[in-house]
């Protein structure tokens, strides 16, 4: 019974099937539209990129035991402006052409030990967050030592900064 | 079609049989998104750079002398990283034994709920 007549039939209803299936797996599809930047990406690169500008501004440049680093020594000074150069130096740097548009807000968090209450210290930021912004949250621990002008309590301590930081 | 000419059929069928080949690489194309998107979230989700933050700092504080400054550190490490990593951290160091090059054994613990590191490290 195996001939070859027929065929266009065939065809025509395997084809005719496939369009169906193909419209309705379409229209259901275009309820949801996904695009690249639902990925999250962009986002895991933001983070990165903070990161390791927040590591790099903790990073002594000697190796000597009493050397500060520029953070440290921007939170004991209290140096918001420096903050905000440096950070964005080193989020903003292209290796060519015009610098890239990054924003951020910068808090420090510490522990106060009389309340044992973790309280925040708003440091700088280049913009406000009025809510349409989609920000990556950093972190860098700093240790601070006594011998200046800690946060509170004036002694040894480790505290926290946090930077939210978005592509404008 | 069928009935009113049959001629080409061997023609028209490859045809198809191309056009559903583009159809399906369309639909590999279209799964890379998803595809970044997994991976994107996964490295998102491990706490890499907190727990090379935290390590350094918990690795320079284990140095500390005065025993009431560490503990001052080691309750602000605990406090600030529940309050505001939402991850339970804690650190205890002993003296290395004697006739190790290292100058302390230090247990550190982190675990934010999704990951938990544990490490005993000589530094």
């Amino acid at each position: 019974m195996v001939n070859s007549d027929g065929q266009l039939f065939t065809i025509e209803g395997i084809s005719a099937g496939l369009i169906m299936l193909l419209t309705a797996y379409i229209v259901v599809n275009t309820t949801s539209i996904y695009t690249p930047g639902d990925t999250h990406i962009s986002d895991m690169q933001l983070e990165q990129l903070g990161s390791d500008a927040l590591r790099l501004m903790n990073t002594p440049n000697t190796s000597a035991t009493s050397a500060e680093s520029s953070l440290q020594k921007i939170i004991i000074n209290n140096d918001t402006a420096q903050f905000s150069n440096t950070f964005l130096w080193f989020c903003n740097s292209t290796t060519s052409g015009t610098n890239d548009n990054l924003q951020f807000t910068a808090d420090l968090y510490y522990r106060d030990k009389n309340t044992n209450s973790v309280n925040k210290i708003h440091l700088t930021q280049t913009r406000n967050l009025i809510g349409g912004e989609h920000p990556v949250r950093v972190t860098e621990w700093v240790h601070l030592n006594s011998n200046g002008q800690v946060p509170v309590n004036n002694r040894e301590q480790a505290v926290l900064v946090e930077v939210l930081l978005w592509r404008d | 079609m069928a009935r009113l000419n049959d001629d080409a059929q061997w023609i028209v069928l490859m045809g198809f049989i191309v056009s559903f080949a583009l159809f399906f690489l369309a639909i590999v194309v279209n799964q890379s998104t998803v595809v970044g998107q997994t991976t994107a979230e996964g490295v998102i989700e491990f706490p890499k750079n907190d727990i090379i933050d935290v390590r350094n700092e918990i690795l320079f504080s284990s140095g500390i002398v005065n025993p009431t400054n560490l503990t001052d550190v080691k309750n602000d490490i605990s406090s600030i990283g529940l309050a505001r990593k939402m991850a339970i951290i804690s650190f205890n160091a002993t003296p290395a034994p004697p006739g190790s090059s290292y100058k302390n054994v230090i247990l550190i613990h982190y675990n934010n709920g999704v990951t938990a590191y544990n490490e005993t490290a000589n530094y």
